[in-house]
């Protein structure tokens, strides 16, 4: 027969356990991250070497010692497309500034069909092939658009997962030109 | 006679010792850079899915890391290594099982923890009902067996 005090123990007992687990789960729960690993770890970017649509070399390690934004896209991402006024605003903007430059990363899509997506939407910037997802994965995207805002030094200081504003794109290239952090 | 009993333990250690040999053998990973490559997509999770492989996965980053797993092999990277790659880019979570640090240590314990806890209970719980009798004689029964010795011992005297 069980007595009280051992039903107690019992009872105690497989409440530890359930709070045990409810405070893991709570440690594990993730909430959709906003803010790309690389800018919240404000890592160094990768050095990659890639081709642009129109047959030009593009290699960070190159940019070095300017301001510059990588923005990742593809002709099939509706936020993209949606993005694309902010970024061509923000280009038009900063694009004679000696310090400045801006790159456009291919994601999961051809070269063919990016010329033609590229000529469509007026995009003057240089876009770059990533066929075997080298830069990509450099950056550790998870998905597209992603921007990242990166320093003279050439660390990711600012960026975002999703489409960017603007305001944003102003905000950050300032916070990277004075050496901030945006997180 | 003796050495026929002998013979079927024989026969018994031999096939042990061939079925332990086998396993060995077969056990032993295959370490060409292709089955590396195969079995590292096994252990790493895709980035941006869930419940999926790298080697499962369609998505853009899993094909990504396909592709980079064989040039970081060629490199003369270690498993290990490889996998502390794609852990600095994705976190934790692109790891199929957990890692033997931080959390994932409880995610490795607890499973132990039950089992010894359970290996306990059990070998305490069998101790505890070998020790108890079956059945406890009541005074009643004491007086019947009584009575009945009383009754043989004087039956013994006639």
């Amino acid at each position: 027969m069980l007595t009280r005090v051992r039903v107690r123990w019992i009872a105690l007992g497989v409440a530890v356990v359930l709070v045990g687990f409810g405070v893991v789960l709570a440690v594990q729960h993730r909430s959709e991250p906003s803010v790309p690993r690389l800018v919240l770890e404000h890592g160094q970017v990768p050095n990659v070497d890639m081709k642009t649509l129109d047959g030009k070399t593009v290699n960070t390690d190159q940019l070095k010692g300017k301001t510059y934004v990588v923005n990742f896209f593809n002709s099939w991402c509706i936020p993209c497309e949606q993005e694309t006024p902010a970024l061509k605003a923000f280009y038009a903007e900063h694009k004679a500034e000696a310090d400045f430059a801006m790159v456009g990363i291919i994601i999961d899509d051809d070269a063919a069909t990016m010329r033609g997506y590229v000529r469509k939407q007026g995009i003057s910037w240089p876009v770059a092939v990533d066929p075997h997802g080298t830069a990509s994965l450099g950056f550790g995207t998870t998905g597209q658009p992603e921007t990242y805002v990166i320093s003279p030094d050439g660390v990711a200081v600012c960026g975002t997962l999703g489409p960017s504003t603007q305001a944003a794109l102003d905000t950050w290239l300032q916070a990277a030109r004075n050496g901030q952090q945006c997180v | 006679m003796k050495s026929r009993k002998v013979v079927p333990w024989l026969a018994l250690g031999v096939v042990v010792v061939i079925a332990v040999v086998v396993l060995l053998v077969r056990s032993r990973p295959d370490n060409s850079p292709t089955a590396r490559a195969d079995r590292l997509g096994q252990q790493l999770a895709c980035p941006v899915c869930e419940g999926q492989s790298v080697a499962d996965s369609n998505s853009p980053q899993s094909r990504s890391i396909r592709e980079d797993i064989p040039r970081r092999i060629a490199a003369g990277q270690s498993d290990a290594e490889i996998r502390a790659y794609y852990v600095s880019k994705y976190g934790e979570r692109v790891l199929e099982t957990p890692s033997n640090s931080g959390l994932g240590i409880v995610a490795w314990g607890v499973p132990a923890l039950a089992v010894i806890l359970g290996a306990v209970a059990i070998v305490l719980a069998v101790r505890r009902w070998s020790n108890t009798p079956r059945l406890t004689a009541t005074e009643a029964d004491e007086d019947i067996v009584r009575r009945a010795r009383e009754a043989e011992a004087e039956a013994g005297d006639r």
